[in-house]
């Protein structure tokens, strides 16, 4: 059997490739300078630290080169000054569906936000562009003392919490795109879980692109205080442009003793998104902190997910799905920090190259001197469907001292044909059996997903293979 | 009218021949056994009538129910009604039973029908409960992780489920205690009508105890060499295969 | 570094060669405007090159104790051939067993003797792994090394050995070897890196290794340099269709050693091994990369490094698998262990992999770990004091590795050597 002849491999993206005419009240314009940064600080009336916080980030992008000595070179692709750093139709949320903008309105009812939040969630932020258009919370959560806001009203109204934790598990300068999220920030949710608030059900951010050659730059700070637990989600989708989009966001979490905070991401950008982000969480005592992360969108995507466990038995995980297709890179992987002793990290990484697609895992594990019984275990699977489908592995662990237990392995395979001929022996298309092979390969994960993300995500890793058999 | 006919068959695997001439005819509602030496070209036989791609067919026919089959895919083959139990079954990691047995009954639908999701577990279930298979099991992903007799249960618990009108049993007794084997040869017994031509493929005369066919063909290099009653298959295990190349 | 903090100058002595010495003039060169390598570069992660004192080195003089290096030279037995240089000369050979067919000589001899032959294999793969500018310093200074060619269907029976002797402080040493198997042929070498005192030292070494079709070549290289050597080992081994080559590096000396071994797959069913086994204390820092790169459909590679770190030692292991277009059907595995013997011991680990076919057979993994508290328990349990007990694990731990190798002598000699440690 030979699968070089088949046809495309399509993946559905019909759901949000849409967009719709919308008149923005704030433009920052095109480029990005000194004056933009004002600009955007002027219509988010921003106090004079959060001023200076994004001159120093945008400082610190401006001195630090384009990784490219280890990524790839389609970051060069990057034109900053073509870009719009800020666009919006002003920067207060709704906090009812009624009053959002019918044209905003429209694409999330189009997108099921409203249908879902209505069903299973305990808050949703929705985004569009550069500021929430809608955030709310449901009052039995509310009255918990959760706080779930988007970033700009957190730094307002809760500095005291805001401040303490800001830019401190990513600094502004961790790498070339965090300092430029630093410098043009907006949007993104602010969540705070006061000790003890076990949230029932998850809390979700929708980030929407709708304009073109925009730059979307949300920032996201989850505090979960000791032995708190809060699970998120975010989902982001853009219309497929011409021109290429640029999304940099930054995310901190903070799990304080006992704390448990889930991220779930399920990114289905369209294929000319640069989704280049930094997200990491800082793990105290006996606290746990888990991302769960999928890509299926984007043209490039960077991303390592990452846990410093900071506290004694604090855990770290990230569980990672990856589907490159025609023309994508999804470079995604894990960095697991351990800075004390017992503390323990898992990284479940499995992608699936289609076409010329490309998959790549870095990964970094850090245990350093004088820890005590530290464990990691890290497994790195890579499906390859075509001749022209690639993948890399590339880990780096450093392990100091003895007592430690530290464990890596990868494989690469591709679909096994007897499998293959077995289920089109009892009657499905090769197209079928071939779709069934590859949502089995990354089922366990998958499974992982909250009901309603792990339905959605099947039927986004539905390929569809049109045409010729044989 | 013959569930299947084979007629002048001629197979290769790479450069390597391994079917010449081989003719075989099964009429509607009959179970016919085939025996043979390990090497005999027995599960090439089943291979090439499933469609798998490693075997070229140099010449001669295939049909089912009248109809030539050899130009097909394996799918399309399995659509008009015709089975085969692996005797190897494949373990599809991530997919479970239930939904795997749903596609393949799907696969046979109209365009836009959908399987009643109901009438379907129902049914599953029954059937399992015949095969002494546990209804866990619907959530396991098929094959893996099974014992060989777990392997040839969920086998049969497709055949039922998938109602061929053409079934082809590629020694579906190997690794089989004798427990193991009636349940299997119950499924199988079950299946038998006027309706399905079935041919049991195996190297052991102790299957036919409990499916009894109403003829034995003999392989041997690949062709048919010697074809009788079903008392055959009692000499074979009497005499041995020697017997009859002799 | 720069050209300028060595003692080098390109070479005066003449050759007596336009081509060899137009070669050394270039490399001279080369050296003199590539980079230095800093940690900063991908392909020096990890490493401490940047503390690494590269100065105040200078060529070899003659042996003084010729007589000591000769005593000493006393490795495996029975022998096909022996050769023993002393500082960069050529001091034994004994090469009168060897079979018809078999070409031994020092690098001098084989340019004067031997010259088309040599030139059509040496220097012809590019070191890629990080250390080009090593490459072209060896290549500059190079003065004498070892030709080994096997005529196509000579099977050599018994091993070849070479010893590389250095002797005086701050001497800098270029050992350079180059051997051939002709196509069906088969070969075992083993070559001993071994210092007379224990004084600083400068090694680059560069070997190449080419396994032509259907040729089975063993190539065991144990390093034994004095404690303060600063030591760079750059090996590049070719494969031809149906060739197989197996590799086998024993570390033991040295303070930093950085060792590169790049294996190229360029025929159809084309098989390369690569062992090693390091044993690391001390403040010792051992810098491996290795590359096992598929050109070609069918063929095999199969990496297996262990590392026993014990007091500060740091070891650095970088391996990248790569599957080039069109080589379908590869089967590469890839694995690294490290052994933690102690709380300041540091292990880095970067397994790598870059597959640009499908149907392809690909796994790495890295594992680093202590002794299993178990099996010491039981050991002590039987009366085993602990040191001895470690001793004893540790040796299993690189009988793993040992186990690997299939050509009898080489591996007898091997488990002989460590049994003594």
């Amino acid at each position: 059997m030979n699968f070089e002849k088949k046809s495309e491999i399509n993946i559905d993206r019909s759901l949000g490739d849409f967009s719709y005419d919308v008149d923005y009240t704030f433009d920052a314009g095109v480029g990005l300078s000194e004056s933009t940064i004002d600009y955007i600080c002027d219509v988010k009336n921003d106090p004079d630290w959060v001023r200076s916080f994004r001159k120093e980030g945008y400082r610190k992008f401006l001195e630090k080169p384009m990784p490219t000595h280890w990524a790839t070179k389609d970051l060069e692709n990057i034109v900053f000054e073509n870009i719009r750093y800020y666009l919006s139709q002003g920067s207060i949320p709704k906090r009812t569906w009624e009053e959002v903008p019918e044209d905003v309105k429209k694409t999330f009812e189009r997108l099921g936000i409203p249908e879902q939040e209505r069903k299973y969630l305990a808050g949703v932020e929705a985004q569009f562009d550069s500021e929430a258009a809608y955030s709310n919370i449901k009052a039995a959560v509310g009255k918990q003392g959760v706080i779930f806001v988007g970033s700009a009203e957190g730094l307002r109204e809760h500095p005291e919490i805001f401040r303490k934790w800001f830019g401190k598990v990513i600094p502004s300068g961790d790498n070339k795109f965090s300092a430029l999220n630093s410098a043009v920030f907006s949007g993104g949710s602010f969540i705070y879980v006061p000790p003890g608030v076990k949230v029932a059900h998850p809390l979700q951010a929708y980030f929407r692109i709708n304009a073109q050659n925009f730059g979307q730059f949300e920032r996201t700070l989850i505090i979960a205080d000791e032995g708190a637990e809060v699970v998120y989600m975010e989902g982001c989708t853009a219309p497929k442009f011409e021109t290429a989009t640029l999304h940099s966001a930054v995310v901190e979490l903070v799990a304080l003793k006992g704390a448990k905070i889930q991220y779930i991401t399920v990114q289905n950008w369209s294929s000319n998104v640069f989704n280049l982000v930094t997200k990491r969480g800082v793990a105290y005592e006996d606290a746990q902190i888990k991302w769960i992360d999928c890509n299926i969108g984007s043209r490039l995507t960077m991303k390592y997910p990452g846990v410093v466990m900071k506290g004694r038995r604090a855990r770290g995980e990230v569980v990672s799905i990856a589907l490159a297709g025609e023309g994508q890179h999804q470079d995604t992987g894990a960095k697991m920090i351990h800075a004390a002793d017992e503390t323990s990290s898992n990284i479940i990484s499995k992608s699936i190259s289609l076409g010329s697609g490309r998959a790549t895992y870095r990964g970094m594990v850090h245990v350093p001197k004088h820890l005590k019984k530290c464990k990691n275990n890290t497994e790195c699977d890579a499906l390859l469907i075509n001749t022209q489908s690639r993948t890399d592995t590339y880990p780096a662990i450093t392990v100091r001292g003895q007592g430690h237990s530290v464990q890596h392995e990868a494989s690469v395979s591709q679909i096994n044909e007897e499998q293959i001929f077995y289920m089109q022996q009892r009657g499905l298309s090769e197209a079928a059996a071939m779709s069934l092979a590859v949502n089995g390969f990354v089922n366990d994960l998958v499974e992982q997903f909250p009901m309603e993300y792990s339905i959605e995500l099947k039927r986004l890793i539905d390929l569809e293979m049109e045409g010729s058999v044989g | 009218m013959n569930t299947l006919s084979i007629r002048h068959l001629y197979a290769s695997i790479g450069e390597k021949p391994i079917l010449e001439d081989l003719n075989l005819d099964i009429p509607q509602g009959e179970v016919h056994a085939i025996m043979g030496k390990n090497g005999s070209g027995k599960s090439t036989l089943a291979k090439v009538i499933a469609g798998h791609p490693d075997y070229t067919v140099t010449s001669g026919d295939v049909l089912l129910h009248g109809e030539s089959i050899l130009g097909m895919d394996p799918q399309v083959r399995a659509r008009l009604g015709f089975f085969l139990a692996f005797q190897y079954p494949m373990e599809i990691p991530g997919v479970t039973i239930a939904n795997f047995i749903r596609a393949a009954l799907q696969a046979r639908l109209p365009e836009g029908e959908e399987l009643e999701a109901t009438d379907y577990y129902a049914e599953l279930y029954a059937k399992m409960d015949t095969l002494g298979i546990p209804r866990s099991f619907t959530a396991r992903s098929v094959n893996v992780g099974f014992s060989g007799g777990e392997k040839k249960r969920c086998e049969i618990l497709q055949m039922m489920m998938l109602k061929p009108r053409c079934a082809l049993l590629d020694e579906t007794d190997s690794g089989l205690d004798i427990d193991a084997l009636k349940v299997v040869a119950s499924g199988v017994n079950a299946l038998r009508s006027s309706e399905i031509g079935m041919l049991v493929i195996t190297h052991y005369q102790r299957l036919l105890d409990y499916i009894v066919p109403d003829r034995v063909h003999v392989m041997a290099a690949g062709k048919i060499v010697l074809s009788g009653e079903k008392d055959l298959a009692l000499k074979l295990e009497a005499k041995g295969y020697d017997w009859v190349s002799a | 570094m720069p050209a300028s903090t060595f003692n080098f100058h390109p070479l005066e002595e003449s050759t007596g060669v336009g081509w060899f010495q137009e070669l050394q003039k270039k490399a001279w060169e080369q050296f003199s405007q590539l980079p230095s390598p800093g940690r900063h570069d991908e392909a020096w992660r990890f490493s401490s090159i940047g503390n690494i004192a590269l100065e105040g080195f200078h060529q070899a003089p003659p042996p003084t104790d010729e007589q000591s290096i000769l005593e000493r030279s006393q490795g495996i037995t029975p022998l096909a051939a022996q050769l023993v240089f002393g500082n960069n000369r050529l001091i034994h050979a004994d090469t009168s067993n060897l079979p018809q067919g078999v070409i031994l000589v020092s690098l001098q001899e084989a340019i004067k003797k031997h010259e088309d032959l040599f030139r059509r294999y040496f220097m012809k793969e590019e070191a890629r792994l990080g250390s080009l500018k090593l490459a072209m310093l060896h290549l500059s200074q190079l003065k004498e090394g070892v030709f080994l060619y096997v005529a196509p269907g000579v099977v050599v029976d018994k091993p070849i050995e070479i010893w590389h002797w250095v002797q005086g402080n701050r001497s800098a040493l270029f050992p350079h070897t180059l051997l051939v198997a002709g196509a069906g042929s088969h070969l075992a070498v083993i070559e001993h890196f071994s210092s007379l005192e224990e004084e600083p030292l400068l090694a680059c070494s560069l070997s190449d290794v080419v396994a032509e079709e259907k040729a089975s070549i063993h190539h065991v290289t144990i390093q034994d340099w004095s404690p303060q050597a600063v030591a760079f080992h750059l090996n590049t081994t070719s494969v031809l269709q149906e060739g197989s080559a197996t590799s086998l590096q024993l570390h033991r000396g040295g303070h930093f050693v950085r060792s590169e071994n790049d294996s190229r797959l360029f025929g159809k069913g084309a098989k390369s091994m690569m062992l090693s086994i390091v044993s690391a204390h001390g403040a010792q820092e051992f810098d491996q990369r290795t590359l096992q790169d598929h050109l070609s459909p069918e063929a095999k590679s199969d990496l297996l490094y262990h590392n026993a770190l014990s007091d500060q030692a740091r070891t650095i292991f970088s391996g990248l698998i790569k599957v080039q277009k069109r080589a379908h059907r590869t089967d590469a595995y890839q694995k690294v262990s490290n052994l933690m013997l102690s709380d300041d011991a540091e292990a880095n680990s970067m397994p790598g992999l870059e597959i640009l076919a499908d149907d392809v057979r690909c796994t790495h993994g890295a594992t680093s770990g202590e002794l299993n508290k178990e099996e010491l328990f039981y050991m002590m349990a039987r009366g085993i004091d602990e040191s001895r007990a470690v001793k004893l694990l540790v040796r299993g731990f690189f009988q793993t590795v040992l186990e690997r190798l299939e050509e009898p002598q080489l591996k007898n000699y091997l488990q002989l050597l460590l049994d003594h440690e």
